[in-house]
């Protein structure tokens, strides 16, 4: 019982004893989501997190949390299709983030500043594991198997590590000084690295089951992917694959008068361009399917890099979308051109998805040599034994061989999308996996988070900035090496990274704060124990739901309470 | 010092005596020529208090109370329509008891409008929850406004001097002032604890519900009741001080013998007095002056009205369709008198020294209905008399 | 109320401190009684946390000053006083003359709804601005009087349906137009009047800031949009206030001696459809009905008329245009 004051005066904040977060029927929650960058991003790397911290001025600490998760931005910033930036939010603004020339700059400022990974060597008593491979995939197992505690050994048949990286991706588009730099950057540090070794040569399955508690199989694929048309392969065949080989190892192509290269991946524009290098006049690309541009359903996107796509064109590259190839035309068993018949991939009266050929639209390609760009297929020397049924691993989702208890696959091997940063993914889930099996847990995935639709952000609170626009070098500059994507500066990166809509993750903007009309969110000082940098106080929420609809980056929902 | 000073003067020397330091006002008549002589001493540098002139009497009334809530000793004065259109706030200074005072230069209320004394004003906020004491001279006026200040603060309670317009107000007269260090030793400097001030933040005037309402009100009547004690002590104080005693609540004066009353409020009372001497065959009657109507002063009157067989109360208001105010409440409060009940000199009717002997003569009969006593009903058209 | 789940129970051990330590002067606590997503609750501690501490209040009779001070509480910080509905110019004005007096260097701050500036108050608001008072006088306008129930005041727009105001057969809500308060203000020759609104808190506190710092009676006019009264949900407080800006019907203005001194240009100019059909008060004007289409084109032609009238289009983005004063930095820096 209060005592009634004179005049019925009252003291000040004595509000507080009234708790208004009685009334609430409903409250606010920080929401765990991911950014769309983050949730779709092949090898797991929370892009959002480290343009956050770009943004703030610190590009090391950026690349700490790039390399958290992908030890070869330098690498992956070059290559990666960026599936993240097809993703981003920020494209239903205006344009997506450039993500890849944020990551490519964090990996050269890596490299040019020496940047420490901060790792300690693995103590002295640390289980070994074999990795096998040193390609993205082994060179990331090898990695994170580190960064847990663990000692890796690191194998690989050729006396420099970097496998696909090195013998399938032109150095114009990843320079040999960027990739050596960063390969040796992280094999700097306590990675013990084997060459010249061959498993099922130099060293058996069955040795490394005894030396080691666990295995990372990461061998890649290296082998082509067998190509005919009706049965019939021109005799002088060169396989896609097999040309980058050679002419990344030394410079050599065949160089006939015209070329038509079938595929539509990196390897198929990659060979292309490769091949205007090595003096053919006419190339062309017989993709099935179409150039990037608006309006394209994603699954019918040539899974080759748009930027590559559009450099190979500029240098007079001719690319045939929705063909297909439906004839060789021989003189002999010599080509001399092909017969293309539109073609597209339809839902046929089944539900499932095929190509479908139209008669009637075949034209004819003159052409001196053709070279298919297909796909690859695992060589399966020293672990026969391994595989499935289809001549494939079966996995399970932390990459463990169905029926082994410690002989793990990463990168390409694994089957996945065929790029790099997928290998880094499986890599990192590999190693993890061993991690988790080595100290006595059953190993589980972490669950993916949802990345957050553009429809949950409040834009208002973004301004418009147009993306930056990428320096290349001039098609007349560019010679049989140089590196085409000139990448940012400084200024630009962090420029770019201002446009992070920091979706699904608090950017400390404020507004939730300033916004309350019950002062029930709160500011903590460092970072809230949620992520955040703010608490809700629900002894006065009433659960208006201000902060949620005026959050910029969707990190607040509200949930039923009553 | 004696000086010959018009009512308004002085009572304007005695605010600045008492040091406020705001002063709002509107101008009303009678009150003006009060504020105008604040005015100008402000203007001469007489006293450094900040005068608000303000657009109207709720505001001036707003601006005073403000002034007193921040710590400042305030003033205002007003009359007749003011006194109303300022009535809203009156009742809210005196429920968040602020100390403040305020001069009432008393005048009828239209319509028909008249800008002459009664006290209709004064009568018509009698419920505010002020403290309301009336005065029957000027001399008393003045000493009544410093005690007023002393009385305010100490009881948390605002306190309207009542004077009759033109009637003191524009009269000279030979007054004494007190002097400044009379009026310092007497009153201390402005303490009001409940002040706003950023060193405690509290807050005033909030909302309170039925829980706790009746406790509030009678908080608001006890410390009116409370007051009574304060009021006769600042008086004895101040006749300390001063040499002069007006009486505290209630002054009694003629044949204190008689078992015949008057009681009367205001300036009305001097009349009587001469009157008295002026009408010698007519009986000496006890004459009773009551300063204070707001607190009631029951026990004092009880006192007063001791062996009184008849009392006639006159006063200068009345509450229409029902009779006189002051009279209705002191028949309720004096068991076994026979109370009589005029309203005489409404809006400024001039009363002679004859209504001495005309009350006299209507208390003789058994009649004790209310009457306006000075009433010419020839002059009303005969459904209305 | 839900069982408090992990996260709270987690933090709750500290979240009294917490709340004692945060870098703002909470002038309005919490624990108030504002409705959910009161923009006149949010408008108030916004003012206070860049006019506080060195301040004091009157505050009229409404809604501000009933949800803020149900005895025995307060959820005020500052010295604070409310006297009655339509004094508090006055009441402020004599706190003023007592601090002048005192020699104290505390500003007064006059807190009223529009009831309380526009109508009823509107006397003593112009008798204190006429004599100069140094006091900062706040209009928390929410375009009606809430507190007593949605009836039509003299802010009430033009066509808004209130229970004095509603729509019928023969009405299409108010008849009369918004009393254009911030011009009679001005004419006053003060030297500075603003408009500003809960939707830009930092154009508001930067309003707040050069209205205290001025010597001499200031007044600032806050569009404080009311869930309850307008008839849109909670959440969309800052969404309607923005678009009353971005319509053109509530132009964010300054004025000194009079003069407009600058207006927060407009972006993207928003059709006054867009403000109105978050909102119940306009619904009638949603009916398939001749006057109703009049009356939209009307309130439309009004936005217009302040667009002219103000110049409100600017010339290409502006920092500090509608979209530009509030975009979000990391680091909440925009608030500093």
């Amino acid at each position: 019982m209060t005592i009634y004051t004179r005049g019925g005066y009252a003291l000040p904040g004595s509000s507080l004893a009234f708790k208004t977060g009685t009334w609430r029927v409903q409250k606010p929650r920080h929401v765990h989501a991911a950014a769309p960058c983050h949730a779709v991003c092949p090898a797991g790397e929370d892009a959002q997190a480290w343009l956050a911290k770009v943004d703030e001025g610190d590009a090391q600490a950026a690349w700490r949390t790039l390399v958290s998760v992908n030890p070869l931005p330098a690498v992956t910033g070059r290559v990666c299709p960026h599936p993240c930036e097809s993703a981003c939010n920020r494209g239903d603004m205006d344009a997506p983030i450039a993500i890849h020339a944020v990551e490519r700059y964090l990996g050269d400022e890596a490299i040019r500043n020496g940047w420490d990974f901060g790792l300690a060597p693995p103590p002295a008593d640390a289980r070994q594991v074999a990795v096998i491979g040193a390609g993205p995939g082994g060179l990331t197992a090898a990695y994170h198997l580190l960064k847990r505690g663990l000692r890796p050994v690191l194998f690989d048949k050729n006396p420099t590590a970097g496998g696909t990286l090195l013998t399938a991706i032109p150095s114009y588009r990843l320079p040999r000084d960027v990739l050596n730099a960063e390969v040796e950057h992280l094999l700097s540090l306590p990675i013990e690295y084997r060459p010249r070794t061959i498993l099922g040569r130099e060293v058996s399955l069955d040795e490394l089951r005894q030396q080691y508690a666990a295995i990372i199989l990461a061998p890649g694929q290296q082998k082509p992917r067998p190509w005919s048309v009706d049965g019939v392969t021109p005799k002088d065949l060169h396989e896609g694959l097999t040309l980058l080989e050679g002419w990344n190892g030394h410079q050599s192509a065949p160089a006939p008068y015209s070329a038509a290269v079938v595929g539509a991946g990196n390897t198929a524009i990659d060979v292309a361009r490769v091949l205007k290098r090595a003096g053919v006049t006419e190339v062309h690309v017989i993709s099935h399917k179409a150039k990037p541009g608006p309006g394209v359903p994603e699954d019918d996107v040539m899974p080759a890099l748009a930027r590559e796509i559009t450099q190979a064109e500029e240098e007079g590259i001719r690319i045939h979308e929705h063909r297909g190839v439906r004839r060789l035309l021989l003189r002999g068993e010599r080509v001399v051109g092909v017969e293309m018949v539109h073609m597209k991939k339809l839902r046929r009266a089944n539900g499932r998805l095929a190509r479908v050929a139209f008669d009637g639209t075949e034209t004819v390609l003159h052409v001196d040599q053709v070279i298919p760009a297909v796909g690859q297929v695992l060589d399966t020397r020293g672990f026969e034994g391994l595989l499935g049924g289809q001549g494939w691993f079966d996995l399970d989702d932390v990459m463990r061989v169905a029926g082994q208890r410690n002989v793990f696959v990463a990168g390409d091997a694994g089957g996945n999308a065929g790029t790099v940063t997928a290998a880094v993914g499986q890599g990192r889930v590999a190693a993890a996996a061993v991690a988790q099996l080595l100290r006595g847990e059953d190993p589980v995935i972490e669950a993916p988070r949802l990345g957050v639709p553009y429809a949950q952000l409040n834009v208002h609170y973004h301004e418009p900035a147009p993306r930056v626009v990428e320096r290349v070098l001039p098609v007349a500059e560019r010679g049989e090496c140089d590196e085409v994507d000139l990448g940012l500066d400084r200024h630009e990166v962090e420029a770019e990274s201002r446009r992070c809509l920091s979706c699904g993750n608090c950017m400390a903007c404020d507004n939730c704060w300033t916004l309350c009309p019950d002062s029930a969110v709160l500011k903590t000082q460092e970072i809230a124990s949620d992520g955040s940098h703010y608490v809700f106080d629900y002894d006065y929420c009433k659960g208006c739901g201000l902060c949620a609809a005026e959050c910029p980056c969707g990190y607040i929902e509200m949930i039923e309470d009553l | 010092m004696i000086e010959a000073l018009e009512g308004s003067q002085a009572l304007a020397r005695a605010v600045v005596l008492c040091r406020p330091g705001v002063v709002a006002a509107y101008p009303i008549t009678p009150q003006t020529h009060i504020v105008e002589n604040i005015s100008k001493l402000v203007a001469d540098g007489v006293t450094d208090l900040e005068l608000v002139s303000v657009e109207s009497e709720f505001s001036a009334a707003s601006v005073a109370m403000g002034a007193a809530a921040a710590g400042s000793r305030a003033y205002t004065a007003s009359a007749s329509q003011g006194i109303l259109l300022m009535s809203e706030v009156l009742f809210n200074i005196s429920g968040l008891r602020i100390p403040l005072v305020m001069h009432c230069a008393n005048r009828a209320i239209g319509a028909p409008l008249n800008i002459w004394n009664d006290q209709s004003d004064s009568m018509a906020v009698r419920d505010a929850g002020w403290i309301q004491i009336y005065c029957a001279d000027n001399q008393e006026a003045i000493d009544s406004t410093v005690q007023a200040y002393r009385i305010a603060e100490r009881t948390e309670l605002p306190v309207m001097v009542c004077v009759d317009g033109f009637t003191l107000t524009h009269t000279l007269e030979s007054l004494e002032l007190p002097s400044q260090e009379q009026v310092d030793g007497y009153l201390p400097d402005y303490v009001y604890r409940r002040s706003l001030n950023v060193r405690q933040p509290i807050s005033q005037g909030t909302l309170v519900g039925p829980d706790v309402f009746p406790e509030a009100r009678h908080s608001h009547h006890q410390a009116l009741i409370n007051a009574i004690p304060e009021i006769e002590r600042a008086n004895a104080d101040w006749a300390a001080v001063c040499g002069r005693d007006g009486g505290a609540l209630l002054t009694v004066e003629g044949d204190p013998d008689a078992e015949i009353g008057i009681l009367a409020i205001g300036s009305t009372i001097g009349t009587l007095a001469e009157a008295m001497e002026e009408f010698p065959d007519y009986p000496k009657v006890r004459l009773i002056k009551l300063r204070v109507f707001r607190p009631f002063p029951i026990e004092a009157l009880r006192a007063a009205c001791a062996g009184l067989r008849k009392l006639a109360v006159i006063e200068r208001a009345f509450s229409a369709g029902m009779g006189g105010i002051v009279g209705t409440e002191v028949r309720a409060n004096v068991p076994g008198v026979t109370v009589y009940n005029y309203a005489i000199g409404l809006g400024g009717r001039d009363i002679p020294l004859t209504i001495y002997p005309r009350i006299l003569d209507a208390i003789a009969g058994d009649d004790t209905r209310f009457q306006i006593l000075d009433v010419d009903l020839s002059r009303l058209p005969e459904e209305d008399r | 109320m839900s069982a408090t789940d992990s996260q709270t129970a987690e933090v709750k051990v500290d979240i009294a401190q917490l709340r004692r330590r945060q870098p703002r002067f909470q002038g309005l606590e919490s624990g108030h009684r504002a409705c959910l997503g009161c923009g006149e609750a949010l408008a108030a501690r916004l003012v206070l946390e860049s006019a506080g501490p060195n301040v004091m209040i009157a505050n009229a009779t409404g809604c501000l000053e009933v949800f803020s001070t149900a005895w025995p509480e307060s959820a005020w910080r500052v010295p604070w006083v409310h006297s009655l509905f339509e004094n508090t110019a006055a009441v402020a004005a004599g706190m003023e003359a007592a601090l002048k007096h005192q020699r104290q260097t505390a500003k007064v701050l006059a807190f009223a709804g529009d009831g309380g500036t526009f109508d009823i108050g509107f006397q003593a608001v112009s008798g204190m601005l006429e004599r100069g008072h140094n006091v900062m006088f706040v209009c928390f306008d929410n375009e009606a009087y809430m507190n007593t129930g949605i009836q039509r005041s003299g802010s009430t727009p033009h066509a808004a349906a209130t229970t004095t105001s509603p729509a019928g057969r023969e009405r299409m809500g108010k008849r009369h137009l918004k009393k254009d308060i911030v011009s009679i203000i001005s004419a006053h020759h003060i030297p500075y009047a603003a408009t500003a609104t809960v939707a830009y808190p930092s154009d508001l506190r930067k309003k707040v800031r050069r209205a205290i710092d001025v010597e001499g009676p200031s007044f600032l006019h806050v569009h404080s949009p009311c869930p309850l009264g307008w008839g849109h949900d909670s959440d969309k407080s800052i969404q309607v206030s923005r678009l009353a800006v971005e319509t053109g019907l509530f132009p964010i203005i300054e004025l000194e001696r009079g003069e407009l001194t600058s207006v927060m240009p407009i972006r993207h100019p928003r059709p006054v459809v867009e403000y109105l059909k978050l909102q119940n008060r306009f619904r009638h004007l949603f009916a398939d009905d001749a006057r109703a289409r009049e009356e939209l084109e009307h309130l439309q032609a009004l936005a217009d008329y302040n667009i002219e009238v103000y110049g409100l289009l600017g010339d290409g983005p502006d920092p500090l245009d509608t979209n530009g004063v509030d975009s979000v930095r990391r680091g909440g820096a925009k608030w500093a």
